[in-house]
């Protein structure tokens, strides 16, 4: 009997690590039918600030409220975590019903089978024309939707009034120009000795990289045109590069590297602690405004054009709503998607996060643009440009932003890093294409 | 032992057998380890490395194309195998050195040395993240503190973090900082070094530097070996420095830190091309393991084992 009972006690130990091992495992589907009858799905996001959970979470409650079929269930993930556990998840065939991904690299997930194709529920009720062109356009491979836009961004210049008084400049007439900006920046330059007080403008300082003047430089044209063939080596493209430098050239590359070391967020930002009179920030900026900068007297305007009538191009990103590829119920996936990117969840988002959002008729909504910033970024949008990303070079950023440090730092100039850029990008392209 | 190889096993009594079987369930959680954890991915990685594996949708075998695409069609694979290398060269002797010297600091008698070990040994506790974002400030060009000492002697420091040319040299800085890991190491084996030695060479007239030379060097010499080859393979798994410090984990100015992991995290879980990725992780290894047995080959050169030849 002892023997035996040992013997019992033996099995115990693989029989918990068996036990184990399966608790481990994220349940396989939460989506079971529930004692309602009701149908629960599974929504990833990574929104769990203070500000934004409570928002999201809204647009939920109101969801499940609406309707007697679906539960949506929220699972935050860190910003950092959620793609890559997404990606295992998808591997092990136990998705989430509905994600937030990003707006990029839409097309690689449709091509590596990570998303599901939306063409059979578009078919049934087609809400394409509710989202701005420009994103749509964004979560197509082979023409076939594999997500839909959820929000974007979009950049503007920023301009302190007070400064422009200051420096004899009208307040409400921003630089419409290059020119404009260049002259500006000069006159609202304060300097002692040879440290600045106040910095009239630098165009790399803020949110809008080399990348984006490239695009506003070049009539509204990224690194890629429609057809994923490369517009790297433009002679809008050098031009804009030689006119970036020398922008460095006027304020010395160590005064640039050594204020930019300098700015911080809140109170210590360039723009908000009054080191930069002029400065590009996306439309959500404004919160950080609103926060810490008070007493500043300030407005917005589209991004300077090249030359009059070439365009004030800017740049956005976003985020896009999908299903991943396995998910248990994509048809309640897709009636809950459809209300997250509908006018009434659209507004609600809009309004009080003062993010652009993807859906045009709630990025219109009065209520929400009596905000003045925000309404100057709806209007943006017009003229804002998302960076396409080609299938056959999904990482050409690793081998073009080198080249492009090279001309600020003298190593190259602006013709040869661009012809060298567009050689290493057709090489990465024919690579990936064999 | 010996004598048992090419016979058949002796019969094991029923005791026996069921000891050797309750043996087996006792470690069984560490065999499921081994093989299920460690082997069978490891293995994996290698068939996967040469297919297009890429999680989700495929995977061919593609033969040895990976292995072809790295060496002949990626100037990303050598940029980033460059910066590792030039980390490791740098960082594992100037490590090792800084900190033999802080031990050797450490092991003298005086007032407060308690004290300074703690401070010294400090840094080796803090880790992570908030370490790197710290050193970014303190790099920072003009306010940061290692510009602001520099400029008292009348330097004027480097854009640390900004100039190509010197990003490599700021995170071996960095390292430098955390000598205090390695020197408790030390400071335990000078401590074990037996003073008569010391006594002995004092009498023969032997000089501070001919008794480190001759006495404490080879007597600490085992541990300064195991210090170099598990830096040394620490070394060349750099990755948080470059994903950390650099916006948004690009690899920095002009790539300057885009270590070899670094880069192949991006082929992973950027542009998930898997295959190529566990390519790049079988070829590390293949370098780490050649340099770890050279180093091996090379320490019975200068390791002194006391009493037994190993």
């Amino acid at each position: 009997m002892h023997r035996k009972y040992t013997r019992n006690i033996l099995w115990i130990v693989p029989m918990v690590i068996l036990l184990l091992m399966t608790a481990c495992t994220p349940r396989s589907d939460s989506s079971e039918q529930r004692a309602d009858g009701k149908v629960e799905i599974d929504f990833w996001t990574f929104w769990g600030s203070e500000t934004r959970r409570p928002i999201i979470e809204k647009i939920i409650s109101d969801f499940n409220a609406s309707q007697d079929r679906i539960i949506v269930k929220h699972t935050y993930l860190p910003f950092g975590d959620i793609w890559t556990k997404n990606l295992a998840a998808v591997a092990a065939g136990n998705p989430a019903d509905v994600i937030i991904n990003d707006y990029a690299n839409v097309n690689l997930r449709a091509s590596k089978n990570q998303n599901t194709n939306l063409t059979p529920y578009l078919q049934k009720d087609n809400i394409e024309a509710n989202f701005y062109p420009e994103l749509w356009k964004n979560v197509l491979y082979n023409n076939e939707a594999y997500a839909l836009p959820f929000n974007t961004d979009t950049r503007m210049l920023y301009y302190n009034k007070t400064a422009f008084k200051e420096a004899g400049l009208d307040p409400n007439h921003p630089p419409q120009t290059w020119a404009e900006l260049e002259e500006y920046a000069q006159k609202l330059d304060k300097k002692s000795g040879d440290t600045y007080q106040q910095v009239g403008f630098y165009p790399l300082w803020g949110d809008f990289g080399i990348d984006s003047w490239l695009i506003n430089g070049d009539n509204g044209q990224g690194y890629f045109d429609d057809n994923n063939q490369t517009t790297i080596n433009t002679p809008g493209k050098v031009d804009t590069l030689k006119w970036l430098l020398s922008w460095q050239d006027r304020l010395g590359r160590q005064t640039v590297d050594a204020m930019k070391a300098e700015f911080g967020n809140g109170q210590s930002d360039a723009f908000i602690s009054g080191k930069v009179a002029m400065y590009i920030q996306t439309g959500t900026y404004n919160t950080q405004l609103e926060e810490f900068g008070k007493d500043l007297d300030f407005g917005v305007a589209p991004i300077p054009e090249r030359e009059s009538g070439s365009g004030h191009w800017s740049s956005g990103g976003g985020f896009v709503v999908e299903i991943p590829r396995g998910a248990k119920h994509p048809a309640e996936a897709w009636e809950f998607m459809k209300y997250l990117t509908g006018v009434e969840a659209q507004k609600y988002w809009a309004i009080k996060n003062f993010d652009n959002v993807a859906n045009m008729e709630a990025a219109q909504d009065p209520e929400a643009n009596q905000n003045p910033v925000y309404k100057a970024s709806v209007e943006n949008l017009e003229s804002t440009k998302l960076f396409p990303i080609p299938l056959s070079a999904p990482d050409y950023k690793n081998l073009i932003n080198p080249h492009m440090d090279a001309v600020l730092l003298g190593k190259e100039t602006p013709e040869q890093a661009l012809a060298a850029a567009q050689q290493d990008i057709q090489n990465l392209m024919a690579q990936n294409t064999k | 032992m010996k004598a048992t190889i090419g016979h058949k096993r002796p019969k094991l009594s029923k005791l026996a057998r069921q000891e050797e079987r309750q043996g087996y369930m006792f470690i069984l959680p560490w065999l499921i380890g081994l093989f299920g954890i460690t082997l069978f991915p490891m293995l994996f990685s290698l068939y996967a490395s040469f297919t297009n594996y890429d999680v989700t949708s495929r995977m061919d075998f593609i033969g040895i194309d990976n292995y072809r695409r790295m060496f002949s069609d990626d100037p990303l694979f050598w940029t980033s195998l460059g910066n590792t290398l030039y980390y490791v060269v740098w960082m594992v002797p100037l490590t090792t050195i800084g900190s033999v010297l802080l031990a050797l600091l450490l092991n003298e008698k005086i007032l407060g040395m308690r004290f300074f070990r703690t401070i010294y040994y400090l840094p080796a506790v803090l880790s992570g993240v908030g370490v790197y974002f710290l050193w970014m400030q303190l790099l920072s060009p003009t306010s940061g503190l290692i510009n602001t000492l520099l400029s008292w002697v009348g330097i004027s420091g480097p854009a640390w973090l900004s100039d190509p040319v010197w990003t490599k040299p700021a995170i071996i800085l960095m390292k430098m900082w955390a000598v205090g890991g390695g020197m408790l190491l030390y400071l335990a084996s000078l401590q074990g070094v037996p003073s008569q030695l010391y006594e002995a060479a004092k009498l023969d007239g032997a000089s501070v530097f001919r008794r480190f030379w001759h006495i404490t060097l080879p007597m600490i010499s085992p541990v300064i070996f195991f210090d170099v080859v598990t830096s040394f393979i620490g070394g060349f798994q750099v990755f948080q420095e470059g994903y950390v410090m650099t916006e948004s984990g690009n690899g920095g100015p002009m790539n300057s830190l885009l270590f070899y992991n670094l880069h192949m995290w991006h082929k992973a879980f950027t542009v998930f091309d898997m295959g190529y990725a566990m390519g790049m992780a079988w070829v590390l290894f293949v370098i780490v393991l050649v340099l770890t047995l050279i180093n091996m080959k090379l320490s019975r050169r200068w390791v002194y084992y006391e009493g037994d030849d190993q």
